[in-house]
């Protein structure tokens, strides 16, 4: 019994509650050709067969072409690639060929998406094998693929798979096996009768290239049906088509603001497997009920022996660029993906704290006060934002000089506490011939264009406004320029960017976005690379973030539109949510699912973005949100002010204790990022990437981990009395505030406390921590550490330990200490886990341990012996948890302070 | 270039730090002082260490030895063996600040690179030097101390002043109740009898003008018959007319709802409309923007909401129908005269005060030293008149019968604005105007502010408004004092949209005189203001502040010895 997941990127959850939400402004399936043509196809209706298969140039190439082909209308043949990739990815392409007399447009291929270092992991192939199956009717052409696996291409009728190696090895994943693809080939003038123009609402998209989507059927093998939560309305499929809506729901599969075509299947007998489909267009994918194709199963050749699940892909556009991931760990998965799409940026060690948000603060008073009640509360934050009121009547990159007179001695006064800033920068410029941005884009023609080839004006914050045309590199550079300490007045080095309204939002556009037959560079239409747009311009801003220090200093972008390679460029939010349960309870399953896309760096507005958030949903929020991997407290203008110290004072203690447990395991936290970073598996993870073999986790979204060694469980209902939190595996758990073991493998109904929610760490981990709080992480850097040994039933644990500046990217030359840490045998070992030599690069830290808390001991040993300083020190009974009151004791190696830096041994005696 | 200063700072810091791990590391000593941090009045708690080895943490979870205060590891979790170090989050470090007043900071503040205390002795680690700058800043907060206490000196006088004055009116209005309240005894009864009169009088009258009528109608009764022809035509024009205007008032305003079918908009209008939904504007009334004007634009865009547009819509449309109001029903104006008496009531003088000079003047009349006389007056008149007119004659007595109802309606408008008055002062006496009535200025008072294009007028007791031009939005009507008479609030304004009601609190503080200032609206419809105000002054505060100077003054001959 297994079930995959829907990776199909946000909200895939439950209960009904449409407040604001204009359905009827977005399209549904029914609305939108392409899909409704896709989803009237019959199993089995395609006639396409696989001729002249061949090795070429390292690749599996094939033409497609249709079975009887007709006499008066003879079907142009397409052309297919399969290549295989190191580390179990298949790749395929299939497109129009163009070797035959050349089409009227080619086809768009997304470009800067693919990591050129995925391209260097080609696999030759060499040979191709002949076989038949099915009794030998059928032909089969096989390729090795990697260790146990090939991909097969089925000639008649065509069919593409993944399966275990040899000629009865079970399917993995497979392409066409319900016969449902289709190519709409772009044709030369419109046939009689038909009709390319569509219209929704008041909006005509003239559509002058005709219909030309794609849509086909993936299944995968060994995984059960995945539960839809209940409410999620069945008869639309999920799609994807970044949209800024207003007050989303958070239980509809309708297009919000990113899109990533990934989904990954996990079942508990083989594993996980996951299928990428590189496309900008806008995508619609259903996900069927077993038994949905019964009536067809005479004409399909469907194995019976193997579970599976279909699924139907449909495109407007574009061509086929599809990548099958072959796992079978759910962490292998995560690995194949972001080794075609890049893994997480590692981001500098403020980003990864807590940031202070809201529209908007008003003035420097105003940042000045909210920054002075941070510290009169000693409430740790690191970054302090600024929306769009902060610009001269919304004009990137200016500032409204009544309200922020001296935006560079304001950034200063707070970077002297250690503090930085953000500033908002979306795509729509403001058509005034006096802004330099607008007169600059306009004479050099950086805008998108209508369809009549004039610049594109629509409406959003800045009223009527041009859209930069941020596909074409020689453009993002430009913009990137913008960036500079020189152009960008009054910005300093501590200021960083915010990239909102960039799926692009057009307020009086179609379904609030840009008409599909507006033109980009290189004449290619808004329909075929729309969910890339804000891509690409997090990817610009965040080239201009590092241009300006001439490339020493990472970047931080914070991005509401995203796509497959977002996670390369900065972090994301889940943008306008609300001030309620459902949103809290929905931001868990929206922020592991952009994990488990490779975008790990994501995380919910805390509090909820419209409406004021009672109290008890406020604190339950940073409680939970201190776990997200982004941080960050927002609220609309029209809401109360909300920041922590405003709710009296045991509330205001209660924020302060959640904050300041992200701060505590910041430099766990850092390490999971620099994991991400190294291997793309996220730093939040669902409890089955974990535990891939327990089912109990599979369908449980309520709890998560942070890395492999913290469970943590929201708290989703108000004035609740208990909480059951499901603790997987074999191992105990511990309380991270008691202490106190918990059985694995069990549901532990825990009593709701006030001051913080579920969370535990699991037996065999070390976890590192900083337990001295700072007004902000800058002051941490040189604090000592805490480790936290939690002990197996064996009595061992391991655990990391990664530093480096937080800064700049000399870590990529490996000047960073990367630590292992391993106790066994009562003895715990420091080991190193980097570079072996840094050579010129090395990074220098003083820093030591200055405690270390051991969980899970059965004797009570009084001292410990350092090695190989040959150095005793004393082992008392020491607080847990240094904060929150007097809490329970535990054994404590008192000032070991050994250096992070050095290989040492410490005996317990 | 700016940053690049900044990189050289940061690597010049890890050098700085390298040096000192180093050095820290070998040594591993405890603080020089091992008292670093503890203020005076724990030092008692750590003379525990003279009579014994170990001392109890100060919540009693732990005990701990000599060896561990201060050495940088936290044992116990409140923090009482690290008062000088970081160790423990849940620590106070304090710190002499001689030359200027102590200073007790979070433990999160020592050695975090950042100077806190002016003596510079929460950075001791080496790595951040900071100057003693205590006798710069102590003279500065003492100048500023001593001039706080100079307004508080001239402050507190004033304050007592006031409210002496407070006393002796509210003596004076208690006093003229009483006595209002014995003369409408009086007058009551007067009137009433004048009433009975006149209506007995004017019946007679009405008997002999029925009388008269009778006869000269059957006089003239062809004529009459003509002429109420031509009558009854002109009262049907003028019907007509009044229906008219009717039909134009009772239009209803413009549709104000915005419809949810965008179809027929245009796109600029769809894209406002699509946009107000995040930023709660109203876009129907939206001016043409014109792209090409960043002021206008700006205004428009960011300042010119448009509830402004609305409520000015809205006033114009009472307006009219006042005016209309006007028109129709000449006979009510006495009416609202008297009742703008009894609601606004503006009696004691003050600068920012707008009298309502034709009350004041018109009561005068009645108030005062002779107020006895005319009663007294009206009262032998009265009675004269009631006995010379004992019994009537028919025809009644033409100049007797205007001599009662002159009477009559000069003391039912004596009585009447007597009883206004009494109400009036009533619900002033029955304020809460503080303590010691130190608020009792404020009443009928307002105080107003100018703050870019807005002035916001606070009248006490009453209630705060926004105007902007010839649009008032109301913030709130008056509710109560809140926080031991230090905050003015005001709740229930005019309705936000899509939001709440509009509110104001207005904070007190002591000042000499009464100065409205720094309004601000830190969420949403929710207003703040400060007011300064003698009210304020008060003498325990006063002394607080004396002390603290004194303190602060102490501490000095201690500076130059260090010095």
């Amino acid at each position: 019994m297994g079930k995959p997941l829907s990776t199909l990127v946000f909200l895939l959850l439950f209960i009904n509650c449409v407040y604001s939400w204009k359905k009827d402004e977005f399209r549904n399936c029914n609305q939108t050709p392409f899909c409704k043509r896709a989803r009237s196809r019959k199993p089995g209706s395609c006639s396409l067969i696989a001729a002249d298969v061949s090795i070429s140039d390292g690749d599996l190439v094939a033409k497609l072409i249709p079975k009887e082909s007709s006499q008066e209308n003879p079907a142009k043949p397409l052309v297919l690639t399969i290549s295989a990739y190191q580390d179990g990815v298949m790749r395929l392409k299939i497109d129009e060929d163009q070797t035959l007399a050349p089409p009227r447009k080619k086809r768009f291929e997304v470009p800067d998406v693919i990591v050129p270092e995925f391209l260097n992991k080609k696999l030759w192939l060499q040979r191709l094998k002949e076989e038949r199956i099915e009794g030998g009717l059928v032909i089969s052409s096989v390729v090795y693929l990697s260790e146990g696996y090939e991909g097969v291409i089925r000639h008649d009728p065509f069919e593409v798979f993944v399966r275990e190696s040899g000629e009865n090895g079970k399917k993995v994943l497979s392409l066409n096996s319900n016969g449902l693809f289709d190519f709409e080939q772009l044709k030369e003038n419109k046939e009689d009768n038909e009709d390319w123009e569509e219209k929704f609402r008041t909006h005509t998209d003239k559509r002058p290239y005709g219909p030309q989507s794609i849509s086909f059927d993936v299944s995968f093998y060994d995984a059960d049906f995945p539960t839809k939560g209940p409410g999620v309305d069945d008869s639309e499929p999920y799609r994807l088509f970044n949209l800024d809506v207003f007050e989303y729901a958070h239980d509809s599969p309708f297009g919000l603001y990113g899109s990533v075509p990934f989904m990954t299947s996990h079942g508990k007998s083989r594993g996980s497997s996951g299928f990428f489909w590189l496309n900008a267009a806008e995508m619609q994918i259903d996900v069927f009920s077993p038994g949905w194709n019964n009536e067809y199963s005479s004409v399909l050749m469907l194995p019976t022996d193997q579970k599976r699940v279909d699924t139907l892909w449909m495109s407007e556009a574009g061509v086929v660029d599809a990548f099958f991931f072959i796992g079978p760990k759910p962490k292998d998965v995560v690995r194949q993906y972001t080794s075609v799409t890049g893994t997480s940026a590692l981001p500098q060690s403020f980003a990864i704290a807590y940031h202070q948000c809201r529209w908007n603060y008003r003035d420097e008073e105003d940042v000045y006060n909210v920054d002075a009640k941070f510290d009169e509360h000693d409430i740790p934050y690191d970054v302090l934002w600024l929306d769009i009121e902060h610009t001269d009547g919304k004009r990137y990159f200016t500032w409204d000089k009544m309200l922020f007179p001296n935006p560079e001695e304001m950034q200063n006064k707070l970077a002297a506490k250690g503090r930085r800033m953000v500033t908002i920068v979306d795509p729509h410029i403001k058509r005034d011939e006096s802004y330099y941005i607008h007169k600059e884009a306009s004479e050099k023609g950086y805008y998108v264009k209508d369809s009549s080839g004039k610049d594109f004006d629509g409406w959003c914050w800045s009223g009527s406004s041009s859209y930069i045309d941020m596909v074409n590199p020689e453009i993002r550079s430009w913009w990137a320029e913008k960036f500079s300490y020189e152009n960008y007045v009054g910005s300093t080095p501590s200021l960083y960017i915010w990239n909102d309204m960039n799926e692009p939002s057009v307020f009086n556009g179609p379904e609030v976005s840009m008409p599909r037959d507006a033109l980009h560079h290189g004449d290619v239409e808004h329909r075929e690379l729309h969910n890339a747009y804000g891509y690409y311009f997090h990817m610009a801003t965040a080239e201009g973030l590092v241009k300006r220090n001439d490339g020493k200093d990472r970047p931080f972008v914070l991005s509401r539109a995203f796509f497959p390679g977002s996670q390369r460029y900065g972090a994301v939010w889940t943008g306008d949510n609300s001030a309620d349960w459902d949103h809290l309870r929905v931001s868990v399953p929206m922020t592991l699912t952009l994990g488990l896309t490779g975008i790990s760096f994501s995380g919910a507005d805390i509090g909820g973005f419209f409406g004021n958030p009672d109290t008890e949903l406020l604190v339950r929020w940073y409680q939970l949100g201190a776990y997200y991997p982004f941080f960050r407290g927002h609220a609309h203008h029209d809401t109360k002010r909300r920041e922590p110290w405003l709710f009296g004072e045991r509330n205001t203690e209660l924020m302060r204790e959640a904050i300041h447990i992200r701060y505590m395991l910041l430099p766990y936290f850092y390490t999971l990022f620099r994991e991400a970073n190294a291997t793309g598996i996220p730093v939040i993870r669902p409890l089955w990437m974990e535990f891939p073999s327990d089912e109990k986790t599979f369908s449980n979204d309520e709890a998560f981990m942070v890395g492999n060694g913290l469970l943590v469980q929201g708290i989703y209902t108000q004035r609740a009395k208990h909480v059951s939190v499901y603790l997987p595996g074999d191992e105990s758990w511990y309380d991270m505030k008691s202490g106190s073991a918990y059985k694995g493998r069990a549901i532990h109904k825990l009593e709701a406390l006030e001051d913080s929610i579920p969370s535990f760490q699991r037996a065999g981990t070390i976890i590192p921590r900083k337990d001295r709080f700072r007004r902000s992480s800058t002051q941490m850097e040189y604090d000592p550490y805490t480790l936290v040994i939690a002990l197996n039933s064996s009595k061992s644990a391991e655990g990391e330990l990664y530093v480096d500046d937080g800064k700049t990217f000399e870590f990529q030359q490996g000047s960073y200490i990367h630590r292992r840490f391993t106790f066994s045998n009562g003895r715990l070992t420091s080991s190193n886990a980097g570079p072996a030599t840094a050579g010129d690069h090395k990074y220098v830290s003083e820093c030591t341990v200055e405690r270390i808390i051991l969980l899970g001991l059965s004797t009570q040993p009084k001292t410990a012996l350092i090695e190989p300083e040959n150095r005793k020190v004393d082992i008392t009974w020491g607080p847990l948890l240094l904060r929150g009151g007097p809490g329970p004791s535990v054994l404590t190696i008192r000032k070991p302070n050994v250096r992070i830096a050095d290989d040492w041994t410490i005996q317990i005696l | 270039m700016k940053f690049f200063g900044l990189l050289d700072l940061l690597l010049f810091g890890c050098f700085i730090l390298l040096i000192h791990g180093i050095t820290e590391s070998a040594a591993s000593s405890p603080l020089k002082d091992p008292l670093l941090g503890v203020s005076p009045e724990d030092e008692n708690y750590f003379k525990g260490f003279s009579t014994s080895s170990m001392i109890k943490c100060k919540d009693g979870s732990k005990k701990f030895n000599k060896s561990q205060l201060n050495d940088d590891f936290c044992d116990c979790s409140d923090g009482s063996d690290e008062p000088g170090t970081s160790a423990c989050p849940n620590g106070k470090f304090y710190c002499k600040n001689a030359g200027h007043s102590p200073l007790i900071l979070y433990s999160s503040r020592v050695n975090d690179g950042i100077c806190d205390c002016c003596d510079g002795s929460d950075e001791y680690d080496g790595k951040t030097k900071c100057l003693n700058t205590c006798w710069e800043a102590g003279k500065t907060a003492r100048d500023k101390l001593k001039k706080k206490i100079a307004t508080y000196v001239e402050g507190v006088t004033l304050r007592r002043q006031e409210i002496e004055k407070a006393k002796l009116a509210i003596a004076k209005e208690e006093g003229e109740l009483s006595k209002l309240k014995d003369e409408e005894k009086i007058l009551k009864p007067l009137v009433e009898k004048l009433k009975e009169r006149k209506e007995q009088i004017e019946k007679v009258e009405e008997e002999e003008r029925l009388r008269i009528e009778k006869e000269e109608n059957k006089k003239k009764e062809a004529e009459e018959a003509e002429k109420k022809e031509t009558k009854a035509e002109d009262i049907e024009h003028a019907h007509d007319d009044i229906q008219d205007n009717i039909g134009t008032v009772d239009q209803p305003p413009q549709d104000e709802n915005i419809g949810e079918d965008t179809e027929s908009l245009s796109r600029e209008e769809l894209g406002r409309r699509i946009a107000s939904r995040w930023t709660g504007e109203k876009t129907d009334q939206h001016e043409e923007v014109d792209a090409s004007s960043p002021d206008k634009d700006h205004q428009n865009t960011d300042e010119l909401s448009n509830e402004t547009n609305y409520d000015e819509e809205d006033n114009a449309y009472t307006s009219e129908e006042d005016e209309h109001k006007f028109d129709d029903d000449d006979d009510d104006d006495s009416k609202d005269q008297v009742d703008d008496f009894g609601t606004d009531d503006h009696y004691n003088p003050t600068p920012s005060q707008k009298l309502d000079s034709d009350d004041e003047s018109d009561f005068s009349d009645i108030s005062g030293t002779s107020g006895s006389s005319w009663l007294e007056k009206i009262q032998k008149t009265v009675k004269t008149m009631l006995d010379a007119v004992k019994l009537f004659q028919t025809p009644v007595n033409i100049s007797d019968a205007a001599h009662v109802r002159k009477e009559y309606d000069e003391s039912s408008a004596k009585l009447s604005k007597i009883q206004s008055r009494i109400s009036s002062l009533t619900k002033k006496l029955n304020q809460d105007l503080g303590p010691e009535k130190e608020f009792y200025s404020f009443y009928g008072q307002c105080f107003e502010t100018k703050q870019n294009k807005y002035v916001y007028k606070v009248c006490p007791f009453k209630q705060a408004t926004q105007v902007e031009g010839y649009s008032t939005t109301r913030l709130g009507s008056w509710e109560k004092f809140e926080d031991s008479y230090r905050v003015m609030q005001f709740l229930n304004g005019d309705k936000c949209w899509n939001g709440p009601d509009r509110s104001m609190k207005v904070k007190l503080r002591c000042g000499l005189k009464n100065e409205l200032t720094d309004v601000d609206e830190p969420s949403r419809c929710e207003y703040m203001a400060l007011l300064a105000t003698p009210a304020l002054c008060v003498d325990s505060r006063l002394k607080e502040l004396q002390d603290k100077l004194d303190s602060l003054n102490k501490q000095l001959p201690q500076l130059h010895d260090e010095l």
